[in-house]
């Protein structure tokens, strides 16, 4: 028996694939997948013009510098003493600014900007009246920025919107597309458990999502590593847990994907209009963190958050409750989380087999 | 229809059957016992006879009542659906699939292995003739060919019992013959074929057993002969081929069984209207002994048009 259900499943998944993976209506989740990426590699295309500048720069100066050597100037050097120690500025820029003190006539002020580089790291030096005023270094790579700008966009774009609604898209039109279709009787007319049907339903989904998703996620951290030198990207792989995070992400991926498809698999069972549980669900995912501590644990987004490798800080003056949103003040453990995605799901599941014993075809009144 | 020639476990029965749509009826408190052989279910759109094949093949819940299709129940479709094939009157199809993939994915789905359901989809699309056309993809077949392919699906695992809602909508006069042919066959077979229909002189000509609809009831059931008998107040129509009609006409009248008699326009026949159809063949016999040439004798309203006809009106059908 068990061997028919699975070879029953895998026909469904085969038929279900075809159609989730190629269906027209489905792409505009192929664009929710696609935005991140397009947002890495735009700023990687960003990263490796400056870094270019960067290199170029190192070429103009009068003698290979350093960090420690870019670290070296200090406010209130003089201007010849910056050349003494970096050289001539491959870039440098001077203006005058006049001042006014009281009723006294004060003669301009003499700006200079001198920009230095060790081919990675820019320092920007003012000086004023000869004399180092103020001091910047762009740092390259800021690899713990870097981790918390990939948490960001992970939980606030891809996890809240591009899964839940590539989810809601995909699996929510497993009935319902095919009501709408008229072409559901195909299945129901096979000799086939309804809830073996509901199975490879939702692992064709599941499949779905996942391919897309993770792809995504993985093409998301090859952009993100894309403009880093060599060096950097082993630091931030193999010394800076950035592997472990991307591995991470991934499963987080796919747990969601197991916990709004089910979610979205009911309610395209029991509701003819999409919007309604999309926007109920959507309104229930954003308040979980003003719940109380039992009602937090029916929602995916409270586990998942607990499953993110890399807090996202609030930043100052962020009001409290917009903080709550950001912050997760109360996070499960990664194997209770991975369990309560999991219960979640089956609940969801369960109730869709109840539900699609009793679907019954009747398209007139779709 | 409630013959006891054969047990339960042969039988699709209905037992008070009825099934609403909110406030809508579908049939009500419908009771059957569906014996091997062509069955037709008859009657106008909305009678219910979609309804009907629906709740025998599960794909709706009855409101009340039970239904049992040779001992198997309508909720368990992994097992029903292993007996019975289902052709629909719904005109779609899973997106992008060829009449071959179709029916191959079909009995997949029921478990079969890669080489079974390929050798059993090419015969059932042999079956239908569609085979040149079974590796285009079914959006672009025509009503016909849709309708074949549908069929083709229905018979592609050889099952007990067919259920063809109106399975020869569709189909030019060739095709026709030939599915009637195949339904006739699988009923020779010892097979249970429910076809419904509005064209009743197609049905008439292959149905062991009738079954009329009409606003969600039963009206009548059973062999049309049987029907027929059952309706008193219509008086049974005979048509009497002869070389001396007027002679025949005059004896005819002569019996008490006789309500009315009219020579036909050739003047080599008569037709009889009686309400007491035995007496009336022994009156015939009788003559027949007086030497007078009687070519034919045929019953001219035992079947299932006139028999509708007498039920239901003949509204919406198709002679």
């Amino acid at each position: 028996m068990i061997a028919l259900w699975r070879d029953q499943i895998k026909s469904v998944v085969r038929l279900e694939s075809k159609k989730t993976f190629f269906a027209r209506r489905g792409l505009w989740i192929y664009v929710l997948a696609v935005l991140p990426i397009l947002l890495f590699i735009g700023k990687a295309i960003v990263e490796s013009s400056l870094h270019n500048r960067s290199v170029r720069m190192l070429q103009q100066s009068e003698k290979p510098l350093t960090y420690q050597d870019l670290l070296a100037v200090k406010s209130g050097m003089t201007r010849e003493e910056v050349i003494a120690l970096l050289g001539k500025p491959p870039l440098s820029s001077h203006w005058s600014g006049r001042r006014s003190h009281g009723q006294d006539v004060v003669p301009p002020v003499q700006h200079e900007n001198f920009e230095y580089s060790d081919g990675e790291n820019v320092l920007f030096v003012n000086l004023s009246d000869g004399k180092v005023d103020i001091i910047q270094i762009r740092e390259a790579y800021n690899l713990g920025d870097e981790s918390i700008m990939f948490a960001g966009v992970f939980q606030f774009f891809f996890l809240r919107l591009a899964v839940f609604f590539g989810c809601l898209g995909i699996f929510m039109n497993l009935f319902r597309g095919e009501i709408l279709d008229r072409s559901l009787h195909f299945y129901f007319l096979a000799p086939i458990r309804r809830e073996v049907l509901l199975a490879g339903k939702f692992l064709a989904g599941l499949l779905a999502t996942c391919v897309i998703f993770v792809t995504s996620e993985v093409l998301q951290t090859v952009a993100l590593l894309w403009p880093l030198t060599p060096r950097l990207r082993d630091l931030y792989l193999y010394h800076n847990h950035g592997l472990e995070h991307a591995l991470v992400y991934v499963g987080v991926t796919v747990l969601a994907s197991i916990g709004y498809g089910a979610f979205f698999l009911v309610a395209g069972m029991l509701f003819r209009n999409p919007l309604l549980p999309a926007a109920a669900i959507l309104i229930w995912e954003a308040v979980n963190p003003f719940l109380p501590a039992l009602l937090k644990q029916f929602s995916v987004i409270y586990y998942l958050k607990s499953l993110c490798p890399v807090d996202v800080p609030a930043a100052n003056g962020t009001p409290p409750l917009l903080a709550l949103l950001v912050s997760n003040p109360d996070p499960v453990s990664p194997p209770v989380a991975i369990l309560g995605v999991m219960v979640v799901a089956l609940i969801a599941l369960y109730v869709s087999s109840v539900q699609v014993r009793r679907l019954e075809i009747n398209y007139t009144t779709e | 229809m409630n013959s006891t020639s054969s047990s339960p476990a042969d039988r699709i029965v209905f037992e008070d059957v009825s099934k609403f749509y909110g406030e809508i009826l579908g049939v009500n408190r419908v009771n059957l016992s569906i014996p091997p052989g062509i069955t037709s279910l008859v009657g106008p759109n909305g009678s219910g006879k979609t309804t009907l094949m629906n709740l025998m093949t599960g794909l709706v819940r009855p409101t009340r009542g039970r239904i049992q299709i040779l001992n198997y129940r309508t909720d368990e479709p992994e097992k029903l659906f292993k007996i019975l094939g289902y052709s629909t009157q719904f005109d779609s199809f899973p997106k992008g699939l060829t009449g071959f993939q179709f029916i191959y994915s079909y009995l997949r789905l029921a478990g079969r292995d890669a080489a079974n359901a390929e050798q059993l989809a090419w015969r059932a699309i042999e079956r239908v003739n569609l085979t040149e056309a079974a590796k285009r993809n079914v959006a672009g077949y025509s009503k016909g060919m849709r309708q074949r392919i549908r069929l083709a699906q229905a018979l592609a695992h050889d099952p007990k019992v067919l259920v063809l809602d109106e399975p020869l909508n569709g189909l030019d006069p060739l095709a026709r013959a030939e599915m009637i042919a195949l339904f006739s066959e699988a009923a020779e077979r010892g097979c249970h074929v429910i076809i419904s229909s509005h064209i009743l002189h197609e049905v008439d000509a292959i149905s062991d057993q009738v079954i009329l609809l009409s606003n969600g009831y039963v009206v009548a059931e059973g062999q049309i002969h049987n029907v027929r008998s059952e309706i008193q107040e219509h008086p049974t129509q005979i048509l009497i081929r002869c070389t001396r009609p007027r002679e025949v006409a005059a004896k005819m009248v002569e019996s008490e069984a006789t309500i009315e008699v009219s020579i036909h326009n050739d003047e080599k026949g008569l037709l009889v209207k009686t309400r007491d159809p035995d007496r009336f063949y022994l009156a015939l016999n009788v003559l027949a002994v007086t030497g007078i040439e009687i070519e034919s004798v045929a019953p001219a309203d035992d079947d299932v048009l006139s028999v509708y006809e007498y039920l239901i009106g003949n509204e919406e059908v198709i002679r």
